[in-house]
């Protein structure tokens, strides 16, 4: 047959040469729905000539008699070879390349047809997520891939979202999913050692990000084995296209403002409040009175000016890409300043990244990435990470508590300053505020710098059609350096002064090797084996100086003149991780599908003897549409797979390097060194165990017009590791040791629907949609123990219970404020109704029943669990609309079913000096009044919740926000062909821009703790939320 | 075919690759601590340990400051200026509860301690005594035993009746003696008072057999305990028990017969002629007998220091600014005794506020970072310990027990001169030597072991009430991780 075509052509070729003149071929290039291709590169196979297509998408060329063949190219499609030869006009018709169904999907060590996916795995790709006003990739992931939730803790920029695919999977270990970036998998987490965040993923340049896959069952991460519980996170850089070199310009400038924000007292309030507080407290002798400021005018201070301010953000980046058929590259540089809402908190990434690819013959492909980054992220103590929400610093807090009738500078304009609290000018009480915010932002400063470098090679031998061989070796070096200088003269530094400087070093090499084997025999068994080898090892090592008593205030610079050395950020650990793994996928004529997944792992930081495990999954699919007796409603459901999984994965992330052991730590007696006793072992410690079910089915309609997954997930959790506390008696250090002891368990279900709604040449309309539940169970703890509950710093707001879902709201109930006397009525342990009276007279208790008689005071001891904090639905709804040159987008996200804790309004109620929220003066002022707010007593902080957290301040968490909104331009390629630009998009877009919720704080999607697994879903002082919008502009040339 | 031929290489290399993983990184181990199997290795590290020990009793929680403070503040010589709740307000006026946070992190390091001492000494049988010798296995046991012996001591003073009540018949504490670290027994029921007193006892008697008589060094003499260190405690031990006779016959051991009072024996212990000396660098005196030493380097931490909470802050304008002016001293408590003369070196201890004339203890006055030793034994509490026991042992107005009280005074007051004659009853003699402990050793944590170990009332203060010692908030109650999870603690009337 070929030497027949071969003859044939060469018939015709001598055909042609007879003629042997220049010819000319016409023709029409469409897209697979039947409109016109503007702009679709012709060029003539094997020759740099070539032509583009015009507006109605048709093209005339001129080829000389040797011309045989036509390339053609657009970017986003297919490229097509059609023949020329014997022809003089060509149809022809380009395929998007990325059209949803027929895409591939980064699974571990490989790739797969969309279609033929058994296992869960949601993508997302880097187009959605490029360009958007974030610091890292994850924090756009909300609402864009069915069962991942998302949740930005507060406007703090680079602080790292809660991010949890299918729920919560851990008590004491990470939940946070596995990242894995191009084959290396990444360190996670918040590096920083000193205020400043800083979230490590930020160093990834969202503009170099391909797709991004997130693997959820068994069966998707059982590849990952001993780290895959929380999910598997795919990261794929993008790699260059043979063809033209194209360069592209990205970029955009932003507004941050914060929203939201509480409303507080003004200072005229703010008296009458406090003064009436004084008056119930029977406090005579102090008042709070106005003082006047340089205007002559009583001050009246809105606190927020000073710490909240409209940010300023810009970002470039530029990126080259191309390549000839065997070498293809990709390079990119970015840079991007951002302000956040929170004064001085800036963040500054440079990132430049070089990719090569070179298929250097057949058989041997080479290639590999690099990216160099450096970030910088400063923040004053924003009191909005974990462990810092009642810092008297907290520049969340602070413009909540201090006073609007005194001012941050004197009239004489120096700081307004008594010892190291804010003067209190003419008030006549001892204390108006914390720490005066201004010189502390002024004088005080953190700052975290990282650098890191991530890249590996490659090496692939394709020896034989059906083996393919792969080694690749990977590295991430990251050196974080942390700045803090705090002032003598006010704050936390006051009044000795402080500078610390650490360096901390996480070095990570990655070795892996593959083989796979692919075939398909009779036509209809196709088989696919992988099999492979992975090592990797981690160090960290940090040190540091933490210099306190500054001799002169002039020194801010740990370089400088202090009195007292000592050292911070000491750490050194390594750890070890050697695997084999395997996977088989094998399917019958694309009709049924077979996947098994195995991996051991070894892991030094697990004790002796424990630190081999073992882990698989395994899953099949049915693609019903392809039986024949389907083929009825082929017309209508084109294709309907059913799918399911199982399988077991561990949890090992977050476990130190050597918690294994029994150790002795330095120490200093006086002048001497000391060994002490610092951590018992815990030397039958293992993974955590997950047993993944997954069941569901994927649909496409109307030729894959609306297309669908629907999967039904439950994770049982076992073997979770859990700080069992001890008799402190036994005087170990802790007073908790490490053992595998809980079991849990996440169930839900997940749909997603895209739909092609309209699709008309001049407008589009494509929308997807999709929703998770989440229940989450703990169903067993240590023995004897049924429950423990976990702190938010100085409060206790979380319970863990069996039976209920981790991390519950545990506060104590109440009954509103008696109409008779202003009293708020507590319920006690023993169901009973007792109301408070901050002030009562001599020889009277605070605490009575209701008939007056005295009652045992309540405290936390009466708390009861109430209300949980973990969503019981999430998920989003995109929109991306096309019309003629414009474009238009709204991604909506929600949550719901889940409450959180408003501590920031126990605060804002706190009848101390602090500032209240406006609805105090709404409060009881005489009998019969009908008010949620009791009467206001000086000093009292127990009525609303600040003494001990209440049900009051749990409210319900649900939400819809607008999370994304743009509208774009592309200018026409009839403009643009003559400035040789390939494409020019303007457009403007909004992140954060409109909320629907109850919650009575600035925000519902918070979290004060983090990525705390057990104590979620608490809002306590954290700054509020940025809303920004930004105008951009995309070029390709 | 021949193409194949030449990638078997590669293939080869692939599988070699796959099989050179380096196995023995999976038994990585820490490179910055010691194992726990390592750690008596050699001598150093036993002599490590041993500082780790006493390190371990001078935490901030414990006798780096807030032990002796909790004892101070649950008298009646200080008013609380802060109302802070982390400095211990609950303590002062008495509203502690079982999660209070000194109740729990006060339990919590003693039992270290305690723990670190047992590990030590299982250690020390199973390979330690091999290692390090004879002479100083000997040494270092009686430390570690001292150690032991100190904190039970130091633990029945808050969290167990005292001693006279029922004749140490009361509830004690959970007595522990072999080391702990893996899973095991949470559950341990509470000796009987006397019966941790008979084990602090026989750990300080073997002490005393067994410490050496002195150190190489001043500094380690005041640090490290040695045999006179275990005697003088004894006579504390004794004097909390009531039990006179043993108190002069420990104390004889270590102070002469006439004044000069000094010990004869062993580390020759006297006192300093001027007493600020005592409490100023190089803290080296022969008055010290036991404190814990701290460098800029070794600071007791954040709001434990004493001078954090008795000296007074910058705000109150004093010079040098060191504390944070927790707690000033009561002007009509022992201030106002008519005896304690305005010319007594120790009233240069007390600081006057210009503007409001609030007093403020500053014995312990570096700044500013916080590098004053905390005395816990001094000679100067031995001689007022055999004092009193003289008077009480033999009911009678003691001739060397008006001497003993006269040498501690007149250090100070050179102008006052007790005779026996100056006390009509053998209860005026004891009145005044209870009011020159109050006088000397203010500050440094006796006020309420005094009030407890003979029944007292704690009088009230400020807008406190007294505590008679009937009432619970006589002792403190007992940590509530404690009673949660060791199933055979109970707790505090």
């Amino acid at each position: 047959m070929r030497k027949l075509l071969a003859l044939l052509g060469g018939l015709l070729l001598f055909y042609s040469s007879l003629l042997a003149q220049n010819r000319t071929i016409t023709g029409k290039v469409t897209s697979d729905n039947g409109s016109p291709l503007p702009n679709v590169s012709v060029m003539i196979k094997g020759s740099s000539t070539g032509t583009t297509t015009d507006s109605d998408g048709n093209f005339t060329l001129t080829v000389p008699p040797s011309a045989r063949a036509l390339i053609f190219s657009s970017v986003g499609m297919d490229l097509v070879e059609v023949s020329i030869v014997n022809r003089t006009t060509v149809e022809v018709q380009l395929k998007p390349t990325d059209k949803d169904l027929q895409e591939v999907v980064v699974v571990g060590y490989g790739t797969q047809k969309r279609k033929e996916v058994t296992g869960a795995v949601s993508s997302v790709k880097g187009t959605q997520i490029a360009n958007l006003p974030v610091q890292s990739f994850d924090a756009t992931l909300g609402g864009r891939a069915a069962g991942v939730q998302i949740t930005v803790p507060n406007g703090l920029l680079n602080n790292p979202p809660v991010f949890r695919v299918r729920g919560t999977n851990s008590l004491s270990l990470s939940s946070y999913p596995l990242i894995v970036v191009d084959g290396v998998p990444s360190f996670t987490g918040d590096v920083s050692q000193v205020n400043a965040v800083a979230n490590v993923l930020s160093s990834i340049n969202p503009n170099d990000i391909e797709s991004i896959d997130i693997l959820k069952d068994a069966s998707a991460t059982a590849i990952y084995g001993s780290r895959a519980a929380n999910g598997v996170v795919l990261i794929t850089t993008k790699k260059g296209k043979s063809g033209n070199t194209r360069v592209v310009y990205d970029g955009w400038a932003g507004w941050t403002k914060p929203y939201g924000l509480w409303e507080l007292l003004n200072a005229e309030q703010y008296m009458t409040i406090k003064n009436e507080g004084l008056t119930n407290a029977n406090i005579t002798n102090q008042k709070f009175l106005p003082t006047n400021g340089p205007d002559g005018n009583p001050i009246d201070t809105r606190w927020y000016d000073y710490v909240y301010r409209t940010g300023f953000s810009q970002s470039h980046n530029v990126s080259m890409s191309g390549g000839s058929q065997g070498t293809t590259f990709y390079f990119s540089a970015g840079y991007t300043d951002q302000e956040g809402i929170l004064v001085k908190n800036d963040f500054t990434r440079k990132v430049a990244r070089v990719t090569l690819d070179h298929k250097a013959n057949k058989i041997l492909t080479l290639g590999g990435t690099m990216s160099y980054s450096n970030e910088v992220s400063k923040s004053p103590n924003s009191g909005s990470v974990p462990g810092s929400l009642f810092s008297t610093a907290g520049l969340g807090r602070i413009p909540l508590v201090t006073a609007p009738n005194v001012s941050p500078y004197k009239n004489d304009g120096t700081y307004n300053l008594l010892g190291n609290a804010i003067g209190v000018m003419n008030n006549t009480t001892g204390q108006v505020g914390f720490y005066n915010p201004v010189p502390i932002i002024d004088l005080n400063r953190a700052i975290n710098e990282n650098n890191r470098i991530l890249g590996n090679l490659y090496l692939m031998l394709k020896p034989v059609k059906w083996l393919t061989l792969r080694t690749q070796y990977g590295i991430d070096n990251l050196n974080s350096d942390n700045e803090l200088y705090w002032s003598p003269i006010h704050g936390d530094g006051f009044p000795r002064g402080n500078a610390t400087s650490t360096l901390a070093k996480y070095k990570r090499w990655n070795w892996t090797n593959t083989a796979q084997f692919d075939n398909v025999f009779a036509d209809k068994h196709t088989l696919s084996v992988l099999i492979g080898s992975e090592q990797q090892r981690t160090t960290s090592d940090g040190f540091g100086l933490s210099r306190q008593d500054v001799t002169d205030p002039f020194f801010t610079d740990v370089q400088g003149s202090y009195v007292t050395p000592n050292t911070a950020g000491l750490m050194r650990g390594a750890n070890y991780l050697l695997s084999a793994f395997g996977r088989i996928n094998y399917d019958y004529e694309k009709k049924y599908f077979l996947t098994l997944n195995g991996r051991q792992d070894e892991y030094s930081a697990l004790p002796e003897g424990f630190k081999k495990g073992e882990f698989w999954g395994v899953s099949g699919a049915w693609d019903i549409a392809r039986e024949k007796f389907w083929s009825k409603l082929e017309n209508v459901v084109n294709s309907f797979r059913l799918k399911a999984s199982y399988g077991t994965v561990g949890n090992i992330g977050g476990l130190g390097d050597f918690s294994a052991f029994s150790l002795y730590a330095g120490g200093l007696y006086g002048d001497r060194g000391a060994f002490l006793y610092n951590q018992p072992p815990s030397d039958s410690l293992q993974w955590e165990t997950s047993k993944k079910f997954d069941i569901g089915f994927a649909f496409g309609l109307f030729n894959d017009r609306i297309t669908g997954e629907f999967s039904y997930y439950k994770n049982d959790i076992d073997g979770l590791i859990y700080r069992i506390p001890q008799a402190p008696s036994r005087g170990i250090p802790g007073n908790a040791l490490l053992q595998n002891v809980g079991s849990m368990f996440n169930k839900g279900i997940e749909l997603t629907l895209n739909a092609s709604v309209i699709n008309k040449r001049d407008f589009s309309w494509n929308a997807s949609f999709n929703i998770a539940t989440n229940k989450n169970e703990v169903t067993k703890l240590a023995p004897g123990i049924d429950e423990f509950t976990t702190a938010s710093d100085l409060e206790t707001v979380n319970i863990t219970r069996v039976g209920e879902p981790l991390g519950s709201f545990f506060v104590v109930r109440t009954a509103g404020v008696n109409p008779a006397n202003g009293n708020r009525i507590f319920i006690n342990k023993a169901g009973q109704q007792v109301q408070y009276q901050h002030v009562v007279p001599a020889g009277q208790s605070r605490w009575k029943f209701m008939d007056g008689s005295t009652a045992p005071a309540v405290g936390s001891q009466d708390a009861v669990l109430y209300k949980s904090p973990i969503p019981t639905y999430f998920g989003g709804f995109d929109n991306n609309f096309k019309f003629k040159n414009f474009d238009l987008g709204v991604l909506l996200t929600f949550q719901g079913g889940n409450y959180v804790y408003n501590g920031t309004q126990a605060g804002l109620r706190d009848q101390r000096f602090w500032n209240n929220h406006t609805d105090v003066l709404s409060r009881w002022t005489k009998a019969g009044d009908v008010t949620e707010i009791p009467r206001i007593i000086f000093g009292d902080n127990v009525s609303n919740g600040s003494a001990f957290p209440i049900d009051v301040n749990v409210e319900k968490g649900d939400f819809i926000k607008v999370r994304n909104i743009y509208v774009g331009y592309s200018l026409p390629r009839s403009i643009l062909s003559k400035a040789n630009i390939t494409s020019a998009r303007f457009y403007i877009s909004g992140q954060n821009v409109a909320i629907i919720r109850s919650y009575s704080g600035p925000d519902p999607e918070v979290s004060s703790n983090g990525n705390g697994n057990t104590n979620p879903g608490v809002d306590r002082n954290s700054i509020a939320n940025g809303r920004t919008i930004t105008v951009g502009l995309n070029v390709g040339f | 075919m021949k193409l194949k031929k030449i990638y078997i290489l590669p293939v080869l290399m692939a599988l070699t690759i796959t099989s050179s993983c380096k196995r023995e990184l999976l038994d990585a181990s820490p490179t910055t601590q010691i194992i726990e199997s390592e750690a008596f290795d050699t001598p150093e590290r036993i002599l490590g340990q041993i500082n780790g020990l006493y390190a371990s009793i001078k935490s901030g929680q414990y006798l780096g400051g807030r032990y002796i403070v909790y004892n101070e503040i649950r008298g009646d010589e200080f008013l609380n200026e802060l109302t802070n709740g982390v400095t211990g307000l609950q303590t002062w006026n008495h509203t502690l509860g079982t999660n209070t946070a000194e109740v729990v992190n006060l339990w919590n390091a003693g039992y270290y301690a305690i723990n670190s001492a047992n590990l030590f000494l299982d250690g020390m049988q199973a390979k330690g005594n091999t290692v390090a010798g004879d002479a100083l296995a000997k040494n270092y046991n009686g430390e570690a035993r001292f150690i032991r012996g100190l904190v039970y001591f130091h633990l029945l003073q808050l969290y167990a009746r005292p001693y006279w009540d029922g004749n140490g018949a009361k509830e004690g504490l959970p007595l522990r003696l072999t080391g702990n670290k893996g899973p095991g027994a949470n559950d341990l029921k509470r000796s009987t008072v006397a019966e941790v007193y008979a084990q602090i006892l026989s750990d300080l008697t073997f002490a005393e057999q067994n410490l050496p008589l002195n150190y190489s060094t001043a500094i380690l003499n005041v640090t490290r305990a040695h045999r006179n260190t275990a005697i003088a405690l004894k006579t504390r031990v004794y004097l909390a028990m009531q039990q006179y006779a043993n108190v002069i016959t420990e104390a004889n051991k270590i102070v002469s017969a006439s004044a000069p009072f000094t010990a004869t024996t062993g580390v020759q212990h006297k006192l300093e002629a001027d007493i600020t000396n005592v409490f100023k660098s190089p803290y080296t005196t022969l008055e010290s007998i036991f404190s814990m030493p701290f460098t800029a380097n070794n600071l007791p931490g954040t709001q434990n220091a004493l001078a954090h909470y008795f000296a007074p802050s910058a705000t109150q304008f004093a010079v040098p600014a060191v504390g944070n002016g927790e707690y000033s001293i009561k002007t009509t408590g022992i201030l106002a005794d008519g005896g304690w003369k305005l010319t007594d070196k120790r009233r240069s201890f007390i600081w006057t506020h210009p503007t409001n004339s609030k007093r403020y203890l500053i014995k312990y006055q570096t700044g500013p970072a916080q590098t004053d030793n905390v005395p816990v034994i001094r000679y100067a509490e031995v001689l007022l310990n055999l004092a009193e026991a003289l008077a009480r042992n033999t009911n009678s107005v003691d001739a060397r027990a008006v001497e003993l009280l006269n040498a501690v005074r007149q250090r100070s007051d050179p102008t006052t001169t007790f005779t026996v004659a100056s006390f009509p009853t053998v209860q005026d003699l004891i009145s005044a030597i209870l009011i020159e402990r109050r006088i000397e050793l203010i500050g440094e944590g006796f006020r309420s072991p005094d009030l407890l170990r003979l029944g007292l009332t704690i009088p009230g203060k400020g807008n406190v009430n007294a505590i008679n010692p009937t009432q619970s908030e006589y002792i403190w109650p007992i940590s509530a991780q404690e009673l949660l999870n060791n199933k055979l603690m109970t707790p505090n009337p």
